[in-house]
């Protein structure tokens, strides 16, 4: 509770579209009624500029510190009043909308009354959250140290050159310090790009010797500590082998993919028939090859039949390479009728010039490499035909490997399996840092040609450049609504860590398992999930804490009718399929109450407990549809949650149907209605949760166990999906023996809760026959448990004339 | 404070307000469509035009974007400004007759024919940009935007396809006056795999 809250709460009539269907007299009345309700006020429209004149009024006359807008879809609208209210210093997590429209006002016959009285509900439970909220302070980011380069990229140069020309600092990471061997590694990397030779002596040039450069010594990147805006990174060098550490305030990684041979039935010998980038080798060593080049855009057959454009244009950039230094070379390039020849109409004179043949093939026949020859079926006069050569050249395959995968998942850039850098799931906060956006460059993202590379490369140089700068200025302020980790909780188990998708969550310092996690702010994309898994509950999403959704919740519930269900929407699915249905006027039952969440996957287990412990019937979570969460899977980790809940109920001798997960699509809000419509009906056919004391003794323990027994949480946490994980269930190798294990854990843990709760219920020492008779379990069930609790220290054992009493520990 | 009238109504206002938000606040209706609270008004739907007038001088503008003066008579329901609306209206149901939020509100403002003719009876979009306001504005993304000019003026993404840029929030949906965003919606975010395999089964 914080004392220092002053809510204002402001009734939108919205031009009639509420206040012709809502009593809002009567809602105003019993709002203003409130505790720690400073203001409330009903307005024509709160959102344009009378109202916000108005708003701004009431906020300095009343001292006002926590707004609530009754009125339509926060989703839209809440940025206006933040914007307009951030001189006041309302920030983000101050605000709060009710779409009192879309949610209540339209959706249901209900008398004008009546939906004054749930709008009054939905309200109080948002003031109860307001009353929680200790709203953080801001907190400006600086960023200390030059900007670090790393992975040995050809993008590094591009990115050092933007670097260079706005006067930042840098530390440059190069394979290579000699101009004529980094001018082979770019041909190595992006064979046929001939015509860029001397921008890009240029440009190394530029970047190597400018005053802000630092070269740094050959060496791989083997660790990276710290956050945004104060990185320390460690290098180890080949010759020494001693690590070597540099502080940083931000990395950009240019990582480039390496091209490798295909396999042997491509007839692959280094020689004669060879890939784009040894050819190239082959140019360097020995001068342009006379005679018949033929070049077989082989990227099809070798898997990989996206990438055939680049290979394409890579042999025709070398064979125009050839053309120009061999004039008499006999040069085609043989290719897959699927693929388009990627030129241009004034590439295609060009090609008509240099006079180099394109040969199509049957893709129906894979072309065959014999000594001298390579057969293939022509689709025209479905005759096989063999085109005769001397140097035959294959499309590489291009994957990341090596030393500069290593150094790309150093930097956490590494989110899935496959071949390449892409793939990053995170994908919420326009303004946030993304790194695969920001800080990436080169053909390891994805294979590009030199051109893009370059300028992925100027880009991640020139956004950094921008940042930096705009620290320097103090303009850099961390988001508010990021996850943070309270060091005296934390017992350093990497749950967090792994479960994190957006890559913010890093140790401390040094590696290894045991030590406290920090959380970088500019990373982190406040999907909370991780928080949720948290088992001791040191990590917290700011600004939207459990502490605040547990009030909420605990407010709603406790109004609810026996028929009466609660729902959770998220924002990318539930809450805005609820928004348009409202939008289009759909009706649905009225005993549903959403409240908003930004992921459902933000919902601690101890949250949804909580719903039905303070009186919910039923309780259903509205997300995504399946694989398309916006967080790190926050969907999957809510079905794992959901589903130990059930367990949990089931114990407790409560229907496990009163708790589901659901699909919404935010196109679809006739089939989230089919959703609304099907649960509110189940719940109602099972009939009112009971609500006797001793049901509602057993809630409670669900909500005890799942709040605080740590052992369940690490085992939850230890279940939900990875984020390299393929399934929605997640990795478990036999999922039904998994489950029965868990069940057990949750079984045994329990009667240790229920025992707990007796004890201190009682508050006086119980002998083991008592707890026993009054659980209904065996003696030596119940004094496997006590044992456990007595050596947890949560019960005190002594003996009172030879007997074992047991008493909780205050 | 700025003293005015609207249709003859006295009507107070601060510097800075629109001649809509002021009507507005003094519960005056004015039909509007390309306008919303969420973003800057833009102007493009000519449908909130009211009428200026000043002895027997008078002119027409577009009242979310005016703003009030000092002693300006504006009226909202003259005949002007009902033959503007009506033409208006007529225009949009030659533009989009596909929609049925613009039917039904031409309806309600007495038009339910148009003399024009359709060039596409499937079209929904007006291509009033409140969409790609929004994404611009409220989401900070420009996913979608207005492409080509004239009369091929349409709404989307890039090229025609579904981009990465898209978050896939809603909000051009949510604010979409004529329900175009809804088919437009799966080309700029991809269709989700689920309802692909609904759609295909």
């Amino acid at each position: 509770m914080n004392d220092n809250a002053r809510i204002g709460v402001f009734l939108c009539r919205c031009g009639g579209k509420i206040d012709s269907l809502v009593d809002l007299q009567a809602l105003y009345e019993d709002v203003r009624t409130q505790d720690q309700v400073a203001h409330c006020e009903v307005l024509a429209y709160p959102c344009l500029g009378p109202g916000l004149d108005h708003i701004r009024q009431a906020v300095v006359d009343a001292g006002l510190n926590r707004l609530i807008i009754a009125g339509c879809e926060g989703r839209l609208m809440l940025k206006k009043f933040e914007n307009y209210l951030a001189p006041w210093n309302f920030f983000k997590g101050q605000v709060d909308m009710i779409n009192l429209r879309g949610h209540v006002a339209v959706v249901s016959d209900l008398s004008p009354a009546d939906k004054a009285r749930k709008a009054s509900k939905l309200i109080r439970a948002s003031i109860a959250e307001m009353r929680v909220l200790t709203p953080t302070s801001q907190t400006v980011k600086p960023f200390d140290g030059p900007v670090v380069i790393a992975g040995g990229g050809i993008a590094a140069f591009a990115a050092a050159q933007q670097l260079a020309r706005k006067g930042i600092d840098y530390l440059i990471d190069v394979t290579a310090t000699d101009l004529d061997a980094l001018i082979r590694k770019v041909h190595e990397s992006y064979p046929g790009e001939w015509d860029y030779d001397d921008r890009m002596k240029k440009m190394v040039y530029e970047a190597m010797t400018s005053d802000q450069a630092t070269v740094l010594p050959p060496g791989q990147l083997t660790g990276l500590a710290g956050v945004t805006g104060d990185y320390t990174l460690t290098f180890e060098g080949p010759e020494d082998g001693l690590p070597r550490s540099y502080r940083s305030s931000a990395v950009i990684a240019c990582i480039d993919a390496q091209l490798q041979a295909p396999g042997p039935d491509f007839g692959h010998d280094g020689r004669s028939v060879m890939i784009q980038s040894e050819m190239e080798a082959l140019i360097f060593r020995r001068g342009a090859p006379t005679g018949k080049v033929v070049f077989w855009i082989s990227d099809n057959e070798s898997g990989q039949s996206d990438f055939a454009p680049l290979s394409a244009k890579s042999a025709w950039r070398m064979a125009c390479h050839l053309r120009e230094s061999a004039p008499a070379a006999d040069l085609s390039i043989l290719y897959n009728r699927d693929m388009e020849i990627p030129l241009t109409a004034a590439e295609r004179a060009v090609n008509r010039r240099m006079n180099i043949m394109w040969v199509p093939y049957d893709p129906a026949v894979r072309p065959t490499v014999q000594s001298g020859f390579v057969t293939f079926c022509d689709l025209k006069d479905h005759v096989e035909h063999e085109m005769a050569w001397d140097h035959l050249v294959l499309s590489p395959i291009r994957a990341v490997s090596g030393p500069p995968l290593e150094t790309a998942s150093v930097l956490g850039l590494v989110h899935k399996g496959g071949r390449f850098l892409t793939g990053h799931h995170a994908k919420v906060r326009p303004e946030m840092i993304g790194r695969e956006e920001t800080y990436m460059a080169g053909s390891g993202r994805y294979p590009c040609s030199l051109e893009d590379a370059l300028n992925q490369g100027r880009r991640a140089g020139s956004r950094t450049a921008d940042m930096v700068e705009k620290a320097a200025a103090g303009e850099i302020q961390i988001p508010r609504i990021v996850c943070v980790v309270d060091p005296d909780l934390c017992v350093g188990c990497g749950q967090c860590q792994e479960l994190c998708d957006c890559g913010g969550i890093g140790v401390a310092e040094g590696p290894g398992g045991g030590l406290p996690r920090v959380v970088d702010p500019m990373v982190c994309t406040g999907g909370g999930t991780c928080a949720a898994a948290c088992p001791y509950h040191a990590l917290v999403l700011q600004n939207n804490t459990n502490d605040q959704r547990e009030a909420r919740v605990a407010a709603l519930a406790s109004q609810l009718a026996p028929d009466e269900v609660m729902a959770f929407g998220c924002v990318w699915g539930g809450l805005p399929a609820a928004d348009n249905a409202g939008k289009m006027g759909l009706k649905y039952d009225p005993r549903l109450h959403i409240l908003g969440v930004p992921c459902v996957g933000q919902i601690d287990p101890s949250v949804m407990a909580r719903a039905l412990k303070e009186g919910a019937s039923g309780l259903i979570l509205i997300g995504c549809l399946p694989e398309e969460c916006h967080h790190s899977y926050g969907l999957d980790h809510a079905w794992s949650r959901v589903n130990v809940v059930k367990k949990l109920l089931t114990l407790a001798g409560i229907d496990r149907r009163r708790i589901a997960l659901a699909h919404a699509d935010l196109n679809r809000p006739d089939e989230f209605i089919v959703t609304v419509e099907s649960f509110v009906r189940n719940i109602n056919s099972l009939g009112p949760l009971e609500r006797t004391p001793a049901a509602r003794g057993r809630l409670q323990t669900v909500y005890d166990l799942i709040k605080t027994n740590t052992r369940v949480r690490a085992l939850l946490s230890a279940s939900l999906r990875r984020p390299w994980e393929d399934a929605y269930r997640g990795d478990q190798r036999h999922a039904l023996e998994y489950d029965r294990d868990f069940s057990a854990v949750l079984e045994e843990e329990f009667m240790n809760q229920q025992l707990l709760q007796l004890l201190r219920n009682e508050n006086r020492p119980l002998k083991l026959r008592e707890l026993a008779s009054e659980l209904r379990k065996s003696e030596s069930r119940v004094a496997e448990g006590l044992l456990e609790l007595v050596s947890g220290g949560m019960v005190n054992l002594s003996h009172k004339e030879r007997e074992a009493i047991y008493r909780a520990v205050n | 404070m700025i003293q005015f009238t609207i249709n003859d109504q006295q009507v107070e206002a601060q510097h800075g307000w629109t001649i809509l938000e002021a009507a507005r606040e003094h519960g005056i209706d004015i039909p509007t469509l390309c306008y919303h609270e969420a973003v800057a008004p833009s102007g493009a739907c000519r449908l909130c035009m009211v009428e200026l007038k000043d002895g027997n001088w008078s002119k027409l503008v577009a009242s979310c974007i005016y703003p009030v003066a000092e002693g300006i008579h504006v009226y909202t329901e003259t005949e002007r400004v009902h033959n503007v609306r009506r033409w208006i209206f007529e225009m949009l149901l030659a533009t989009c007759p596909a929609s049925p939020e613009i039917s039904a509100l031409a309806e309600r403002y007495g038009v339910t024919s148009t003399r024009f003719s359709a060039a596409d009876p499937d079209r929904t979009c007006m291509v009033c940009g409140l969409c790609s306001r929004v994404c611009e504005e409220v989401v900070g993304l420009s996913a979608i935007a207005t492409v080509d000019r004239g009369v091929y003026k349409r709404v989307g993404a890039p090229f025609s396809r579904p981009t990465d840029v898209c978050v896939a929030c809603g909000c051009c949906l949510s604010v979409c006056p004529t329900g175009a965003m809804q088919s437009l919606f799966d080309t700029v975010r991809g269709i989700p795999a689920t309802i692909m395999t609904q759609l295909t089964a």
